[in-house]
């Protein structure tokens, strides 16, 4: 596996994805819109990275690792997830 | 591996038993206070729908799931004693404490040694102000703050005023702003200690860290400030501004609860009399084994704080401005606390005028925010920070802040907007107040009669 080298468009696209995903796992609320919402928002910032292969390659690799970081994590938040949930989730009265 | 990950939300899932069973003895005494079914929620005779929305980021943040990430490790496997130095344990603890360090130095502009772990703000403020005082106390006897710090460095200060030192409390401007010239007059020859908050807690007024710091630097006086409110969200260099000493918190950076650092300058060096007398851990300032989980996550927390400064400021600033062009258009009257110019954009203090503030708390049931601040939420009185801005009682007693952070989106502060109007409109339909004000009676020339 080649961790530092740079990633075709289909892997990036593909990462997206599975952060994407992995964020609709979150029981809770907040953490699970922040983490879509970040995701979007950075690779939308990177997009332009294509002529840079050094920092796209770094930030491809930035971005495994917070997929890692959120699939544990939406583990834990689902173990100890609170039984009432947000206000924001229930439906409008 | 996956699968058994699959099946792991079955096994431990909504079964509410089989949960319960798994955790501590301590669990079951907690839940009899506060009864939560898939429901509503109970607690103290009122019934919530469900879980608030969080607009209340200055009493405390959410842990961030990647500081949390950071932190398990070290309450599961690696649990070793920083200061064990003859085995493993002892050694990998330690390097996960000073790599730590090493990151809360950075956000700062600092060196790591000059960051000593506490227990949090408090216990800085309280190492900082009593413990500098108390050293140089042959020489230096008097002590200049502000009316607005938070209450444990006035009180800080009222008990070295019980010790026979002088304190002088600059009143600050109706924006919340320190004035510069009054400060640089207050200064004495034997003044030890100027302790100014960096950003304050219940109006988000930015203090001129910069000036004052070079003021001081001038008048040859250390520079403290409360900077918890202020990590992560503004950028702070110790050196640019002349800092001193400086109270970190981590509960406020998306870190844990019970950890914080004090950051102590050594060039020029100052000294302080440690508060924690015991092993001579963290470099004898304040001894006591140092909680490795704890500062690992402030840690995590500096680092990401530090990437997302920017992303995070741009869209409290945006969420903000989002909140107030909201409120406004729906409701006249309301008035907001301390400079909008010198503001952390994440912390939105909003007056009602004609309302008062615990029927309006009150019938906010699914936002969680707060009025005036935890630490003086137990007294009836209106905030003393409020008071020292020069706002009237009534005004202050009417006054809700709105925290907003990292993890707040728009549709929370549009319900939040939705939810405030509501109530306001509602409570100042049954004021009489509001009526006579409307109908063009000046609520000040009124003579209420004596029963």
């Amino acid at each position: 596996m080649a961790a530092v080298a740079v990633p075709m468009r289909a892997e990036a696209l593909s990462l997206f994805r599975s952060l994407l995903r992995t964020a609709k796992q979150f029981s809770d609320y907040n953490i699970r819109e922040y983490t879509r919402r970040r995701a979007a928002d950075a690779f939308r910032e990177n997009r332009a990275l294509t002529d840079a292969p050094a920092t796209a390659a770094a930030a491809f690799a930035e971005g495994k690792k917070q997929l890692e970081v959120a699939k544990r994590q939406a583990v834990v938040y689902s173990l100890y997830a609170p039984k009432a949930k947000s206000v924001m989730e229930l439906k409008v009265q | 591996m996956a699968l058994s990950r699959c099946l792991l939300p079955f096994f431990l899932g909504r079964r509410g038993p089989a949960v319960r069973a798994l955790s501590t003895a301590a669990a079951p005494a907690a839940a009899a206070a506060l009864e939560e079914d898939e429901e509503s929620i109970t607690v103290k005779g009122v019934s919530i729908s469900g879980r608030p929305l969080y607009l209340d980021m200055q009493a405390t943040t959410p842990v961030d799931p990647r500081v949390l990430d950071a932190m398990l490790p070290f309450n599961l496997s690696r649990y070793g004693n920083p200061h064990s130095r003859t085995h493993l344990y002892g050694w990998e603890s330690d390097a996960a404490v000073e790599a730590a360090r090493a990151r809360v130095a950075s956000l700062v502009g600092a060196d790591p040694r000059e960051i000593f772990f506490t227990s949090g703000a408090t216990e800085c403020n309280n190492i900082a102000v009593k413990g500098v005082m108390r050293f140089y106390r042959d020489r230096r006897r008097h002590v200049i703050t502000t009316q607005t710090e938070h209450k444990c460095v006035l009180d800080s200060c009222r008990y070295l005023q019980q010790e026979g030192f002088e304190v002088t409390y600059l009143p600050v401007r109706s924006d919340g702003l320190v004035d510069l010239a009054q400060l640089e007059d207050a200064i004495r020859p034997d003044t030890g200690l100027v302790s100014v908050m960096a950003v304050n807690n219940e109006i988000g007024v930015v203090q001129p860290l910069e000036e004052i710091g070079r003021i001081c630097k001038e008048k040859g006086v250390p520079f403290h400030t409360d900077a918890a409110q202020a990590l992560g969200k503004i950028p702070i260099d110790v050196n640019r501004m002349g800092i001193g000493l400086m109270s970190l918190s981590g509960h406020k950076i998306y870190g844990p609860k019970g950890v914080g650092a004090l950051y102590l300058r050594r060039r020029p060096r100052i000294r302080v009399e440690p508060q924690m007398s015991g092993g001579g851990q963290e470099r004898g300032i304040r001894s006591g084994t140092v909680p490795t989980p704890l500062v690992v996550g402030f840690g995590a927390a500096c680092e990401i704080a530090a990437q997302e400064m920017d992303y995070d400021h741009r869209r409290a600033s945006a969420l903000q401005q989002r909140l107030l062009d909201g409120i406004r258009a729906q409701v006249d009257e309301v008035v907001i606390n301390g400079s909008m110019e010198h503001r952390y954009p994440g912390n939105l203090n909003l007056s009602f005028a004609y309302v008062e503030g615990e029927s309006l708390l009150m019938g906010l049931k699914e936002v969680a925010v707060s009025s005036g601040s935890a630490c003086t939420s137990a007294s009836l009185e209106p905030s003393y920070v409020l008071r020292a801005l020069g706002v009237e009682e009534d005004m202050a007693h009417t006054s809700i802040r709105f925290g907003i952070g990292r993890f707040t989106t728009e549709e929370e502060v549009d319900r939040a907007i939705e939810l405030t109007v509501h109530q306001v409109k509602k409570l100042r339909d049954m004021s009489p107040l509001y009526e006579m004000a409307k109908a063009g009676i000046d609520l000040k020339s009124i003579e209420w009669s004596q029963h």
